[in-house]
């Protein structure tokens, strides 16, 4: 029992369990007939409200959806301990509060364009084609229980970082084709400990129990703050230095793309590191000159893309299965 | 002391929609809430929100629809009212920005549903209530209203037969708080956790009937308890009735389409009530399999289930094994909603001045005896809002009152009474033989033995809560002496639904008697009212407002 | 057992001695590799930010070639492992995607008809060769090398399309180096996350990520660790100062490149393995082997 003020430890319960009991059964049974003092969240038992992610074994799962058996025969054991990157209450409760300011903080509204005949019909309904539906379809289905933000690898050494589920909140305004504040949420996500944080570590996808894939989302609102012409960042700048370098050698480029995202003032404060690098032979040089055989087909293929300037959307796609 | 002018009792639907009104009329308003918003039951509804705003459909067709399904115990100028505004606020959440599933033309489409004459149905694929209760959250965000997240009401205070404010206690600390507030909207939910088998969260526990009771507001209609027919074998989770909507069969042992016996016309699509009993005769009867019927998907397609059921899907692979592309979902009838609640007038407003009421917990009645699957969510979206007009009205006509000193320590002293109990039982128990009795004795049907059995049980079970105490001795999220509290809640509910049941000598919607298994108009056409004096439920009756439907017999 | 060798960029400059050490120890354990050299860079993700089309048809093009070479590819680089499993994925699951990117691949003389696998060095060395063969060709058993396993994120997430190790429970780099005749030592960092694709923008929370790694690594006992990606070898060897200086503690952790661990089992002399392109000195943590 995790006290405020107390040194947290595991406590351990034996129960019988029958095969599909689930780790929220568990906890009811420990709670009814062990001890009345095990404190943990739980609603709707049936992995729509978001109440009672937990780490299980390690990994932040939904109780109510999760079942003892298979789990316990994975692991050989059953450690189940609060969430992550939260301060804990009591026991399994963990305080929400920085979760919950940080979805504020990114405007969790609709603020309508205007609309027109095209957009609205007679009885003033939006009209939404399903393929522009569809690429909000992964996002809204957060039920904001936390799991991506415990499993979060920024969020572990930035708690500052805006995390995951934000962030899906995010794509869910900036990818609706009613929003009309787009460029206002966007630049504000890219700023410091915002979309650029990311680490790509899949982590959130890997974990989220909805299949709300949040790193796509990400990677579908970084595009989308690039196309809008945000681009004053050291994120955008890496971005765009290996695109470039991709176009011009169809490789990357470590060189020019250090000093590029890190801009030439500062890629000077990396020299110290640079020179022993360039001891062990492993300064990479710029790549100017060298290039594939076939870099024509590359620069078609840039060529091509960019010129149909569309997005094919598969990463909302609702069967495409990317993610846990 | 902090105050405000509107306090909102629950943030579900309905709780968050009447907030947001008095936010909008320029009030200070503010919500307490058990859980957090995102977390209340509202989140689990499935299927989706009825409007006649289809090209070939009206509202007196939808009207008509929820009046039969009532089985005529509806107030017909509140479903009037209901059906009348229904298109204009689904027009309103569709400009908040609500994800309704799309036609192939990108308009909102619409999906038939059980007792309706018409494709009616607006829904977000199998997941309405979470799209619309985020939706909500979204705007209470937006509006920058107060919620006391994690606080649990432990009673409203009446002076002068007004209220007053709210004594609560911050879940986080244990710290009871005052709240003043010139009006006050009870947003609560339903109870469903009385029953064993149920499709409710686990929070659904009655609070906020319960504290309208002991406020002097009269429930009304308790005995009507909606059994929704196709919830999964083991955990009794919601399976949304846009299942059949979308096609899916009900099939007995025989693999027969045993709803042709039942409702010939209708048949997977009657009304919640028959087919609810038509499922416990089949198994019942010996056409069952361990204590289920089936529910057949696997005509609609993969396609199909993955665009339009895709929760239906996780939850029957996630809890039950069962992929229903490949099998048919073992289901079975359990309890689902409450017809009853808490009596309001079509502005929401209870009998005691300043304390309203909207949702589940209330009962306008539109529902009467049976509730048309589609019409709660809409239900707790017109009468939310109609709720959080008139709280605002009375807000702005009523100053702020004294909040008398001796509730506050009435209400640490029946704490303390709990907490302070060294030996005892542990409220688990009684709560579990509660809601075994219950499923057993007041379910599908009832009888007078059953009836009277179940009673003397929650006599017994109501004495032995005097003895309940804690493990927990704790301030902080001290969750067992919630349980307590709520058991205290289940209790009384339970004791209103059998001493209704009781009374009512006939069969109507939701309400079957075998040993009254007719309808009967001349005694019966009238509303149970319940009310609590001295720690004892009075039962009385009221008229049903009836307009333009005379009772008819009623066929699907 | 013949591949379309697919290094990855950074192992064609920084890291090279993990492309030229891997080849030697598949030319030893007669694992055919031929080298893609025309492929493009799979984009890191980093071109998924910027336009999802022109990722996944840059991504087609390298499968492309692998068709037309009529071999699976085989790469060391568990982040290019992730991006074009991903992209293989999707090309594979929507035929209509696949159809558009051809559209766009045949403009430049190419084509795409799905039917490559991608895998990673690692994989090959569990599955496809066996680790029982493996432990056949040991000459000279890493006894009593404590060896921290570091898996990272990409050759483990998203589990659906890598689907080799489970990313809860992970064990090919533990056989591995059982099999090599090291001890694998259990470190709860080892599926956590290096911080290579931040170390260019917020290089500040990258060397937390590395500084914790190195301490996890460190607090299981392990005296050195082994990476199968050359991304967070990067990360954990050439920012390591940088992590010990932000977090006030000394490490002095090596970390061998996956082919090191595997061609020192083989005999493969320090020289022939490249160790001194490494910033922190591997030669402590193996002198106990190589003796001769």
């Amino acid at each position: 029992m995790t006290v405020k003020g107390c040194e947290p430890f595991l406590q351990a319960y034996d129960i019988d369990v029958n095969n599909g009991d689930t780790i929220l059964d568990a906890l009811h049974k420990i709670k009814d007939v062990q001890d009345g003092t095990l404190s943990f969240r739980r609603s709707c038992r049936s992995a729509i409200c978001g109440s009672c992610a937990v780490n299980i074994n390690g990994a932040p799962k939904l109780a109510c959806k999760t079942q003892i058996l298979p789990e316990f025969e994975k692991h050989g054991r059953l450690t189940i301990e609060p969430l992550s990157n939260f301060p804990v209450i009591k026991d399994l409760v963990v305080d929400f509060d920085s979760f919950w300011e940080k979805v504020h903080k990114i405007e969790p509204y609709l603020t309508p364009k205007e609309s027109s005949a095209k957009t609205k019909d007679k009885d003033g309904f939006w009209i939404i084609k399903k393929q522009d539906a569809l690429k909000i379809d992964d996002v809204s289905n957060c039920i904001f229980c936390g799991s991506c933000y415990s499993a979060c690898n920024t969020m572990a050494v930035d708690n500052q970082f805006i995390g995951p589920a934000a962030l899906a909140k995010v794509w869910r305004f900036a990818g609706d084709v009613r929003e009309g504040n787009n460029k206002k949420r966007l630049a504000k996500v890219s700023e410091d400990h915002g979309i650029w944080s990311c680490s790509r570590c899949v982590e959130c996808t890997q974990v989220c129990p909805k299949d709300v894939k949040p790193l796509i989302a990400i990677e579908d609102t970084r595009a989308k703050a690039i196309k809008a012409g945000i681009k004053d960042n050291a994120g955008v700048r890496h971005v765009e230095s290996m695109v470039d370098s991709v176009k011009r050698t169809g490789l990357l480029d470590e060189a020019t793309m250090t000093v590029k995202t890190l801009g030439f003032m500062r890629s000077l404060g990396i020299i110290p590191l640079g020179l022993k690098m360039e001891f062990h032979g492993k300064m990479p040089l710029p790549n100017l000159f060298k290039s594939i055989k076939g870099i024509e087909e590359v620069k078609k293929i840039y060529e091509e893309v960019e010129k149909k300037g569309s997005r094919v959307k598969a990463g909302t796609h609702p069967k495409d299965g990317w993610g846990s | 002391m902090v105050s405000h002018d509107v306090l909102i009792i629950g943030a579900g639907l309905a709780g968050m929609r009447a907030a947001i009104e008095a936010a909008r009329q320029g009030l200070n308003a503010a919500i307490v809430t058990k859980v957090h918003p995102v977390r209340s039951h509202s989140v689990a509804a499935q299927g989706g929100i009825n409007a006649a705003i289809g090209e070939n459909d009206s509202w007196d067709a939808h009207a008509f629809d929820t009046v039969k399904g009532s089985d005529y115990l509806g107030d017909q100028d509140a479903i009037e009212i209901m059906c009348k505004e229904a298109p204009k606020d689904i027009l309103e959440l569709d400009s908040m920005g609500a994800i309704f599933s799309r036609d192939e033309k990108g308009r909102i489409a619409q999906r038939p549903f059980g007792g309706a004459g018409f494709p009616r149905t607006c829904f977000a694929a199998d997941r309405t209530g979470h799209a619309l209760l985020h939706l909500l959250y979204e705007q209470v965000v937006k509006c920058g209203i107060g919620i006391y997240e994690e606080w649990f009401v432990l009673s409203i205070v009446i002076e002068d037969e007004k209220v007053c404010g709210i004594i609560a206690m911050d879940i986080r600390t244990g710290i009871l708080h005052r709240l003043q507030a010139k009006a006050i909207i009870l947003a609560t939910g339903g109870y469903g956790r009385v029953y064993r088998n149920s499709t409710n969260a686990l929070i659904n526990t009655g609070d906020g009937m319960n504290l309208a009771l002991d406020a002097g507001a009269p429930l009304m209609d308790m005995e009507f308890v909606q059994f929704h027919p196709t919830t999964l074998k083991t955990t009794g989770i919601l399976v949304t009735e846009g299942a059949r909507g979308e096609g899916a069969y009900l099939l007995n042992s025989i693999g027969q389409r045993f709803m042709s016996k039942y409702a010939p016309n209708a048949l997977e699509l009657a009304s919640r009530d028959v087919v609810s009993r038509a499922e416990q005769q089949e198994i019942e009867e010996g056409r069952g399999i361990d204590g289920c019927v089936l529910l057949d998907l696997r005509h609609l397609g993969e396609e199909k289930i993955k665009e339009r059921l895709p929760q239906i899907r996780s939850l029957a692979i996630d809890f039950e094994g069962i992929d229903p592309v490949k099998e048919p979902i073992p289901i079975k009838p359990g309890a689902h909603y409450s017809m009853g609640g808490i009596k309001t007038d079509l502005s929401g407003a209870t009998k005691v001045k300043g304390l309203f009421a909207a949702g589940e917990c209330a009962c306008v009645s539109v529902h009467g005896a049976n509730r048309l699957g589609g019409n709660s969510l809409l239900d707790t979206i017109v009468f939310g809002r109609r709720a959080g007009i008139s709280a605002s009205i009375y807000a702005k006509e009523n100053n702020i009152k004294e909040f008398p000193d001796y509730q506050l320590k009435e209400t640490a002293h029946s704490i303390a009474v709990i907490t302070n109990r060294r030996q005892g039982e542990r409220g688990s128990v009684i709560r579990d033989e509660l809601a075994n009795i219950m499923i057993k004795n007041v379910g599908v049907f009832r009888d007078k033995e059953r009836l009277f059995a179940a009673k003397e049980k929650i006599k017994e079970l109501k004495e032995r809560y005097n003895h309940v105490y804690l493990e927990d001795k704790g301030d902080i999220f001290n969750t067992e002496l919630l349980e307590t509290i709520e058991l205290k809640n289940l209790l009384t509910i339970a004791e209103c639904i059998v001493l209704g049941a009781i009374n009512r000598t006939e069969s109507r919607g939701a309400h079957f008697r075998l040993d009254y298994p007719k309808r009967d108009d001349e005694t019966w056409l009238k509303h149970t009212m319940f009310y609590k004096k001295d720690d004892e439920i009075k039962i009385d009756y009221k008229d049903v407002a009836i307009t333009k439907h005379k009772p008819m017999e009623r066929k699907y | 057992m013949k591949y379309a060798y697919y290094p990855g960029c950074a192992s064609q400059t920084i890291t090279k001695e993990y492309d030229s050490t891997t080849k030697k120890v598949c030319k030893i354990l007669g694992i055919e590799l031929l080298e893609m050299t025309d492929a493009n860079c799979c984009g890191a993700g980093l071109i998924t930010d910027y336009n999802y089309e022109l990722s996944i048809t840059l991504n087609a093009r390298i499968f492309a070639i692998a068709e037309k070479m009529g071999l699976d590819i085989m790469t060391i680089c568990s982040t290019c492992l992730m991006i074009m499993s991903r992209a293989n994925k999707e090309l594979k699951e929507f035929p209509k995607l696949l159809k558009k990117v051809n559209k766009t691949l045949e403009k430049a003389g190419l084509h795409y008809s799905g039917n490559v696998k991608v895998t990673h060095f690692l994989w090959t060395l569990s599955q496809d060769y066996g680790l029982d063969k493996l432990k056949a060709m040991v000459k000279k058993p890493l006894k009593d090398m404590k060896i921290a396993p570091y898996y990272g994120c990409h050759i483990l997430r998203p589990s659906n399309a890598l689907g080799f190790d489970d990313p809860e429970k992970p064990v090919s780099l533990e056989r591995l180096i059982e099999t090599l005749g090291g001890d694998a030592m259990p470190n709860e960092g080892k599926t956590r996350c290096c911080g290579f694709q931040i170390v260019l923008v917020t290089q500040e929370t990258a060397v937390d990520m590395i500084g914790n790694r190195l301490k996890e690594a460190k607090d299981a006992g392990g005296k050195c660790m082994v990476s199968p990606c050359p991304l967070c070898h990067i990360n954990l060897d050439s920012y390591q100062r940088e992590a010990e200086k932000k977090t006030h503690q000394k490490f002095e952790m090596p970390v061998f490149h996956l082919s090191q661990i595997v061609g020192l089992a083989l005999g493969m002399s320090i020289d022939e393995l490249e160790l001194g392109r490494h910033l922190v000195s591997p030669e402590n943590a193996i002198t106990t082997v190589v003796g001769d």
